[in-house]
């Protein structure tokens, strides 16, 4: 999905083929950290800091707002350190349309970078394309140190046959959930109502936010009691008050897959999700919902809940942090909930999304071909430096990071008064996209933004999840059998629940229907698909 | 014996004409027919490590699975109805655009509706349904008014199975109908003035002479052009159906090419895809040749 | 005097002429208007459903953003190099063919048209053409927007039509008695008097050059060949919000800044990207005013 490009490919040819005759005189420049430069000498010779460095292609599926990496004074550093010299091509978009070609073309990089850049299938499928770090790891005691102070970053980059092509991120600081709900406190005070704690009382509360002016602006009408960004699955989705049955989802349960007491399920099939399409259709059918819930893209979804100027125009909706979802103008009008009870008597879950927020696979992958593998390694090896981590996620110490000066580092707010913590980030550095370890040890006081989300995550925090029986592990290693049929499989079952659901919630008619709808769901490969996901959740728990 | 000296003849006596086609009978061998080895792709495992052509034969397994699937009387028959559609409706109206246009006799006024009329078809795809979305907004859009205004009611447009094929063909035609009358509007400057001055002699209406002068004229292109659009009658253009695509149209507008993607996407299935893809030729294919054996019977035009 | 040679009929004729006109030009116009006032106002106004007729919230800021890109101005370069050499290319590969195809006399034109048509619906896939590309030392460089499928077929059968229906058989052979031959035939008679054809393809292959974003895409790294299509898809993907939620990506970034332009810019990529293309079509446009074939015919 993305695509942009910094490389000088015309000019650097012709000094690829001249510096390829010094491809294992890269070296180390002694600046290195720790036990990182023991293993880098192993190849390197002198000229180091006489400028002969490797040069190395690389690939970097980047965010649209990250600036040029040359740009990022603490890649410089990583590259000199590491002794290369790397020309990036760097992609914003459409990299699955690029990726396709340029593998099965086998004109690869030596090296790319990303959030699952090249995945598990991609590695079954081209098999001998990449470089299998399993044996190399030596050369990258930094890596080494993460898989020994986090043994799990270790297990979800083995492949089943114990290679690893692809190496993951650790970043520890994000929250346990993506997702937080919110409803407008104003306009609760407004009409004085109280919080709502049941799905009959927030019926009844967004009930009133439709009838009355809730947002006093003289226009009973133009507020929207309820609003998600359309569909069923995934983040921020009304899926998350299945979490009022009990039912305990794992990474948003983009496709319904999660699990319960160690047996795994998936809720488009369940009677309480069931329940929960008569409760929307119930909410739709009063017009609380937003008619264009099912049609709006993300910006209109997003534009809408930022208002006009001091006027709200969303009840209750779910978002990442209040003030991306509403604006810093409207966000101090939001609170954010605890879950709903489905019933008075319900025992209410969450979304355990840590895994996948914290943790990313496949962030960084060698190429098979790559004639300087050492030199690689030692890029990859000061990559994973335990300082360097927070400057990939956060940006370079000075402009973005400052040193405390006692061993403790503070994110520093944006340059640019005008940006926000966020964006600020992103622009800044490769920030989530990239590959980099963060010791659980270091101590890094985090932004503004950061703050407000983990602020806004105490009312889901004081939910218990049972993360051992009721989450569905990230990361498991399918075959690439196995994964091409349940992909095939969900792309089918994923058809078949958006259409009922969107008929559902604005039709209604799920009584009538609902047999034959789960009978045909398991004939579409959900069945088939919860019996492989089932052995290998078995497989893993036996571990 | 004499085939063979006719051929050789040929050769020497049109060796001009040979030469100015041979750039293009290479260009096309080259760059069309090189890489069609690539088809074996639909009957053959993906097998990266043994090469493009090197995976294991699996004969017309793709195609069964594809026919096989539950999805596959949907997805042929929503593909067929949008195509279908667009053809009725969307072939005709270039026709009718330019035979109006031609008709301006003001050449300020022409100018100005030609260049209006071809504008359109510049918009990005994306753009264009993020337009459409915006405008048919039954809450906020300019055309979601006008349907209150006229007590159409509150039909959202964008999401429902009943309109979105008709969105989708006005749309198109909104956007190419003026880019595709260029040509018949290029083909009508060759008619010869003569004709409408006989005609204007013999006493013929504007109207008359439009039927007799102007629509005779455009024949030839018509029937080309037909048979060429015959040929696409299972090819719908996948980015905007795709953008157009939303939870509540899907039964209407899952397509095969839509539908390839997804596929193709999530599992990397070149060999699915390629058989899906193929199977979707064939049938274009087979359109193409009987449309142009009736047009070469009925009127004596054909491609090839 | 000409008003009274206007029967009632033909006044009639003119009226409904105009009021049609009238409707299709502002059914269409309507909605280009849009994007223009669309560009000049607040995005969040726009999704809205706040700016209909005119526009709100003015700024420029779309058009600075698009136009503070150094990139934008080399995708500009290089797309016009593009545009204007392949379209040159094509017209050379394609006329002469279509010329040839046109005559009757050519025995081979079945075969040779029917191997051109396959390739309208026959093709390897994207795999083994971008290896063909390789092998050729052609990905990554210009050559790969000008020499690939410089013959579109589709284009090729217009011209060919073209030639079969307007040149009349009677005028080869009397070029023939004044001892012309094929080469002569088609550049001194074929040519001259197929303007209106040539602007006709001439301008659909050039619009296809300047809208081309796949060969971009697929072959070409080196960000200083990329034409303007790519760069104005990043452009317009930097100022994108989250597509697929802030959450993945770590959250919290589709922030006010970035999201408040977005369409904004969007709106402004489409006006900067066409305008060139849109002011030459008025230029070619003279040609098919031109009667051209028929005096040296009929005459």
């Amino acid at each position: 999905m993305r695509k942009k490009v910094v490389s000088f490919i015309t000019v650097m040819l012709a000094a690829t083929t001249i510096m390829s005759a010094c491809s294992n005189s890269g070296g180390n420049n002694g600046g290195n950290t720790g036990s990182g430069s023991e293993a880098t000498n192993s190849s390197a010779t002198s000229g180091a800091d006489s400028g002969k460095k490797v040069k190395l292609t690389a690939i970097m599926t980047k965010h649209p707002l990250t600036k040029p990496l040359k740009d990022m004074e603490w890649l410089q550093q990583v590259e000199e350190k590491a002794g290369v010299e790397i020309e990036w091509q760097e992609i914003t978009a459409d990299w699955d349309q690029k990726k396709g070609t340029m593998l099965a073309s086998g004109d690869v990089p030596d090296l790319f970078i990303g959030p699952n850049v090249i995945t598990d299938a991609d590695m079954a499928q081209f098999q001998g394309l990449f470089q299998d770090l399993s044996g190399m790891l030596d050369q990258a005691p930094n890596v080494m140190a993460m898989f020994d102070a986090k043994p799990e970053t270790k297990k979800i980059a083995e492949q089943p046959d114990g290679k690893i092509y692809g190496l993951p991120k650790y970043q520890r600081y994000w929250p346990s959930t993506a997702t937080r709900q919110y409803i407008n406190q104003k306009w609760l005070d407004n009409l004085g109502l109280s919080m709502p704690t049941t799905w009959d009382e927030l019926y009844d509360v967004l009930v009133a936010f439709k009838e009355k002016d809730a947002n006093g602006n003289g226009d009973p009408n133009d507020e929207i009691p309820m609003d998600w960004p359309g569909g069923i699955g995934g983040y921020f989705n009304a899926a998350y008050l299945l979490s009022g049955t009990g039912m305990t989802l794992t990474d948003g349960s983009p496709q319904g897959y999660f699990v319960e007491d160690g047996v795994v399920k998936n809720y488009l099939v369940d009677e309480r999700y069931k329940s929960l399409v008569i409760f929307l259709n119930k909410l739709y059918k009063a017009g609380l919902i937003n008619p264009e819930v099912f049609t709006h893209d993300y910006t209109k979804f997003q534009s809408v809940a930022r208002g006009e100027g001091d006027t709200a125009k969303v009840g209750f909706t779910m978002g990442w942090v209040a003030s991306d979802r509403f604006g810093e103008q409207l966000a101090p009008q939001y609170t954010s909930m605890s879950p709903l009870k489905a019933t008075a008597d319900s025992h209410v879950s969450w979304s355990y999304d840590y895994n996948s927020l914290n943790y990313g696979v496949n962030q960084i992958v060698m190429s098979a071909k790559s004639k300087n593998k050492e030199a690689v390694m030692r890029f990859i090896n000061e990559l994973y430096a335990p300082d360097m981590g927070m400057q990939v996620l956060f940006g370079s110490l000075g402009p973005n990071i400052k040193d405390n000066g006692d061993g403790s580092y503070s994110v520093l707010p944006p340059a640019d008064a005008k940006m926000d913590p966020g964006t600020w980030k992103w622009t800044s550095t490769m920030a989530d996209n990239g590959a980099f370890y963060i010791p659980d040890t270091l101590q890094l006081t985090l932004g503004k933004d950061m703050q407000e989300v983990l602020e806004q995550s105490k009312p889901i925090d004081a939910v218990t999840i049972d993360v051992d029986n009721d989450v569905f592990p990230g990361f498991l290693k399918y075959s690439s059998a196995e994964n091409s049929t349940m992909g095939l499989n969900n792309t089918n079952v994923m058809n078949l629940a958006n259409t009922n659901f969107a008929k559902w919630v604005t039709k209604g008619g799920i009584e009538g229907e609902w047999d034959g709808y789960v009978k045909e769901s398991e004939k579409a490969g959900l069945k088939q698909n919860l019996e492989i996901m089932q052995k290998y959740y078995d497989d893993y728990k036996k571990q | 014996m004499r085939v063979r000296g006719g051929i050789l003849r040929t050769f020497v006596r049109d060796y001009q004409l040979w030469i100015m086609i041979a750039p293009a009978i290479a260009a096309v061998l080259i760059f069309n027919y090189i890489p069609m080895y690539g088809i074996q792709l639909s009957f053959r495992d993906f097998d990266f490590s043994k090469g493009l052509t090197g995976g294991a034969w699996r004969g017309l397994d793709y195609f069964r699975q594809f026919i096989d699937s539950y999805l596959f009387s949907d997805l042929m028959r929503n593909t067929f109805l949008i195509s279908l559609a667009t053809l009725i409706v969307g072939f005709p109206a270039p026709i009718i655009l330019a035979l109006i246009l031609n008709q301006i006799r003001r050449k300020r006024m022409k100018n100005l509706m030609q260049t209006t009329v071809y504008l359109p078809h510049f918009i990005s795809i994306i753009v264009l349904v993020g337009m459409m979305n915006v405008l048919m907004s039954p809450e906020t859009g300019v055309i979601g008014y006008m349907m209150k205004g006229l007590g159409l009611g509150h039909i959202n447009l964008i999401a429902s199975t009943n309109t979105f094929i008709p969105v989708y063909v006005l749309s198109d035609i909104w956007q190419h109908c003026g880019w595709n009358s260029i040509i018949y509007l290029a083909a009508l400057s060759t008619v010869d003035p003569q004709l409408y001055d006989s005609a204007k002699i013999d006493g013929a209406s504007r109207l008359q002479m439009v039927r007799y002068v102007d629509l005779p004229a455009l024949v030839p292109t018509i029937i080309i052009l037909f048979i060429l659009s015959m040929g696409n009658i299972l090819s719908t253009g996948f980015e905007k159906i795709f953008l157009m695509q939303n939870s509540l149209n899907l039964p209407v507008s899952e397509v095969i090419a839509t539908y390839v993607y997804k596929i193709g996407i999530i599992s990397n299935q070149f060999s699915y895809a390629s058989a899906i893809g193929l199977f979707n030729t064939v049938i274009n294919f087979v359109f193409l040749f009987a449309m142009n054996a009736a047009s070469k019977k009925m009127s004596n035009t054909s491609l090839y | 005097m000409a008003l009274k040679g206007l029967g009632g009929k033909e006044l009639a004729f003119n009226i409904v002429l105009f009021a049609l006109c009238a409707v299709i030009f502002l059914i269409i116009l309507y909605p280009l208007y849009f994007i223009v006032i669309a560009s000049f106002s607040d995005s969040t106004l726009v999704s809205t459903g706040k700016v209909l007729f005119f526009p709100k919230g003015t700024s420029l800021f779309g058009y600075k953003e698009i136009f503070q890109d150094s990139r934008v101005w080399t995708g500009y370069r290089n797309t016009l190099f593009y545009t204007l050499f392949g379209t040159l290319v094509n017209m050379l590969f394609t006329m002469p063919a279509a010329y040839v195809l046109s005559r009757k006399e050519f025995k081979a034109r079945r075969p040779i048209m029917f191997l051109f048509v396959v390739t309208m619906f026959f093709n390897g896939g994207l795999i083994p053409t971008y290896l063909l590309m390789k092998d050729l030392h052609i990905t990554n460089t210009f050559w790969v927007f000008i020499l690939p499928f410089c013959v579109n077929i589709f284009y090729l059968i217009i011209a060919r039509t073209f030639f079969e229906t307007a040149l009349p058989a009677e005028l080869y052979e009397a070029a023939v008695m004044d001892g012309c031959s094929h080469f002569m035939y088609f550049a001194k008679v074929a040519l001259p008097l197929s303007k209106a054809l040539i602007s006709v393809i001439g301008l659909y292959y050039l619009v296809g050059h300047w809208n081309d974003f796949f060969t971009g895409l697929i072959y070409i790294r080196d960000n200083n060949l990329q034409p303007l299509q790519i760069v104005l898809r990043d452009i317009l993907l930097s100022n994108q919000v989250f597509q697929n939620g802030a959450g993945t990506g770590g959250g919290a970034a589709s922030g006010g800044y970035a999201q408040r332009y977005a369409d904004q810019i969007k709106y402004g990529v489409i006006i900067v990207s066409s305008l060139p293309i849109l002011m030459l079509y008025p230029f070619l446009q003279k040609y098919f005013e031109k009667g051209v074939m028929i005096g040296s015919v009929k005459g």
